[in-house]
């Protein structure tokens, strides 16, 4: 049985994680002059989050400026001032941001520990099957039920592809830790599974972080 | 402008990166390199890393993003893009955006307008069709209508029945795709529809284009393909002989090829070989001269029993297989040829320098493809690490790779899955055939997957497929 308290009193002991923001691509990167280490810094926020972050940077390749927003609410811990209006290649670490979990994240942590996790069973990028994706990207993963055996995923390697059966508990489709073109190792997860048994104990989870967990 | 005076930026990776960073250097041309973060330990880095320094490695993120790329050309100083083969090798917007932009740089491949004609399998059709020259039954252009399909399809089974075919087969293909991907054969018009979708949601996945073409599918034939090499405007169009291309995984992708394409002197055919060589060879040419083709090329033809061509397609690029022709050609006598270093020289504006009557022939090649992959389980890919690979060096033998052969090396997932080409030279099909299986016997390969699953290879599949080359 999950000892959900305990899990939350855990986190709670750690809220924060520091992160690294690196360039998504080459180019010349110019830091937001109005940002310090100590700054505080805005999420992707709106009804539907369609408002971007704080923009952190720029990189300008081939003329095309592209912004670097924050992707979290949190805090500037530190700026590679030394590249500014340098050409830097893809994946440099130009700033370094602390930043308080979120509700939701905070579920997803639980639900790690409380889900059947279906996990990949080796280095490849993932598909669902043309119709689950259907389902999936119309109403959502919850309203997708698997079986044990069901033909759920696509493996791709190499440009080719073979199908993947699940196996597990029967239930429904809780999360979706991958995403499209996204390379996994073996042993990261695909999905989180609720059987029937357990929807008691995954609402409550929910329920407990909503109330539990403070956030502006 | 000398050609040293310039820079190649090299838009690939793996073994044609180290193919076209060692022509450079045999030219006496600068050169730069990109890598993305799953390449960091491959061969090209390090090549790179140990002729050029780190001002010669740029880090991007993908190598399918031309704004990266270009941004690499202009920041390192590049005055080339050699884009190798794959990624923008036969994109000819890309090609154009190269040369037409404010700092434009040479595209080392076809101009644009030639790959826009030749490099678009439909348009090709209509050109070889325009010139007499035969292609498969197919569609004219991409298809993305599914009734569409289905009504091409039903037609072209139709033909077949006419033609006296017991068991028609109808080829799907995605139009985008190459290399043999995304290829699928249907025997049945009932399952028609779900082979159509199979093939349309992987092209999508894959290509990021849905269109698939219809063609009618040959059976019991031979894949052959003509070497190309022009200059800049067209002024010497030669050609480097023929390939056989046949030993292929049932996915269709190469797997050995051999030059030349047939052997009439030991191996008896139904068909006149010499003649058809020559055939293909000839309506190759016509075509390159009608299209005023400027770079290297290959006409890629099927051959059936009775030994009739069809033009495939033209692959307006290098090919993975240039070395196997490159190995027995001589130019005026000599040795070493290297259709690369060829490739980008004239690419750079130097002329050929040579006529077709100054290339001769000796011997015979065998490429083999050495690949992670399990040939009794449909060839299904292999990912792991590679613990052990090495090979004896020979006289005869040419082997290009880059999979170190130092440290151990995991296999990225996300780019086909060749590890390494040899190259085997002999006098004649007898040698080429002994050296062939010698070089096989001697090659080290093995490692173990993340779930301790030993190193599958195709290299027994190669040894049993060694006797047969070339017999039809």
């Amino acid at each position: 049985m999950l000892d959900i308290s305990t899990l939350l009193e855990e986190i709670k002991a750690a809220p924060y994680v520091e992160s690294s923001i690196r360039t998504p691509h080459c180019g010349v990167v110019q830091f937001n002059e109005e940002l310090q280490p100590g700054s505080k810094l805005v999420g992707p926020h709106g009804n539907w989050r369609e408002k971007p972050g704080t923009v952190l940077a720029t990189i300008d390749r081939e003329r095309c400026m592209k912004n670097v927003n924050a992707l979290e609410k949190g805090e500037l811990v530190s700026i590679n001032a030394g590249l500014s209006g340098q050409f830097v290649e893809a994946g440099t670490e130009i700033m370094r941001v602390r930043h308080f979990l979120s509700r939701e994240e905070v579920l997803q942590i639980i639900l790690k520990q409380a889900l059947y996790l279906f996990n990949a069973p080796e280095k490849a990028k993932y598909y669902f099957v043309p119709a689950v994706d259907v389902k999936v990207k119309n109403t959502g993963p919850k309203s997708v039920s698997v079986h044990d055996g069901m033909e759920l995923f696509i493996i791709s390697r190499m440009k080719r592809e073979m199908p993947l059966r699940y196996s597990g508990p029967d239930g429904v489709i809780y999360a979706v830790y991958f995403s499209v073109n996204q390379n996994l190792d073996p042993g990261m997860p695909l999905i989180g599974v609720c059987p029937p048994s357990q929807v008691g104990q995954i609402e409550e989870v929910s329920m407990r972080v909503q109330t539990e967990w403070p956030e502006d | 402008m000398d050609i040293s005076d310039n820079k190649v930026l090299v838009a690939n990776r793996g073994e044609i990166a180290i193919r076209i960073v060692q022509a450079c250097r045999k030219l006496g041309v600068g050169f730069v390199c990109v890598y993305t973060a799953e390449d960091e330990h491959s061969g090209h880095v390090r090549l790179a890393r140990e002729l050029g320094g780190e001002k010669s490695l740029y880090r991007i993120s993908s190598y399918h993003d031309a704004n990266e790329i270009l941004s690499v050309a202009d920041e390192s100083g590049a005055t080339a893009v050699h884009p190798g083969y794959g990624f923008f090798a036969e994109d000819y917007r890309f090609a154009r955006r190269v040369m037409q932009r404010d700092r434009g740089i040479i595209f080392i491949g076809p101009s644009w307008r030639v790959i826009r004609e030749l490099g678009d399998k439909i348009n090709t059709k209509r050109l070889a069709r325009s010139l007499g020259v035969p292609t498969v039954p197919g569609s004219d252009r991409p298809i993305y209508d599914e009734l569409e399909a289905e009504e091409l399809a039903y037609n072209l089974f139709n033909f077949q029945m006419e033609q006296g075919i017991k068991e028609p087969l109808v080829l799907i293909k995605a139009s985008a795709g190459g290399g043999g991907m995304g290829i699928e054969e249907v025997q049945d018009l009932d399952l028609f529809r779900s082979v159509y979708r199979r093939v349309r949601n992987y092209a999508a996945r894959q290509f990021k284009d849905e269109g698939v073409l219809i063609e009618q599918r040959i059976r019991d034939f031979n894949h052959l393909e003509v070497q190309i090499l022009a200059d800049r405007n067209a002024k010497s169009i030669v050609h480097f002989g023929t390939r056989n291309c046949s030993i292929q995984s049932t996915g269709l992708q190469k797997r050995v090829e051999i030059a030349p394409g047939f052997d009439p002197s030991s191996i008896q055919y139904n068909f006149d070989a010499q003649k058809l060589l020559d055939d293909i060879t000839g309506y190759s040419l016509a075509m390159a001269e009608k299209v005023g083709y400027d770079s290297v090329g290959t006409w890629e033809w099927i051959v059936t029993r009775d030994g009739h061509p069809y033009l495939m397609e033209v692959n307006t690029r290098i090919q993975v297989e240039n070395g196997v022709s490159a190995t027995i050609a001589r130019i005026k006598g000599q040795k070493g040829v290297d259709l690369i270093a060829e490739q980008i020289r004239t690419g750079l504006g130097e002329p050929l320098g040579y006529t077709q009557a100054d290339i001769t022939f000796e011997g015979m090649g065998i490429e083999y493809r050495i690949i992670a992959e399990d040939p009794d389980n449909g060839f299904s890919p292999w990912v792991g690490k590679i613990e052990d690979f090495g090979w004896k060096d020979r006289p005869w033998l040419g082997m290009h790779t880059h999979i170190p052969t130092d440290q151990p090396y995991d296999i990225p997932t996300e780019f086909d899955p060749n590890l390494a080409l040899g190259i085997v030279w002999g006098k004649d099909i007898e040698e080429v055939r002994k050296n062939g299986l010698e070089f096989l016997d001697d090659l080290r390969l093995d490692g173990i997957s993340a779930t301790g699953v030993k190193m599958k290879s195709n290299i027994e599949f190669l040894r049993r497929k060694t006797p047969q080359i070339l017999k039809f």
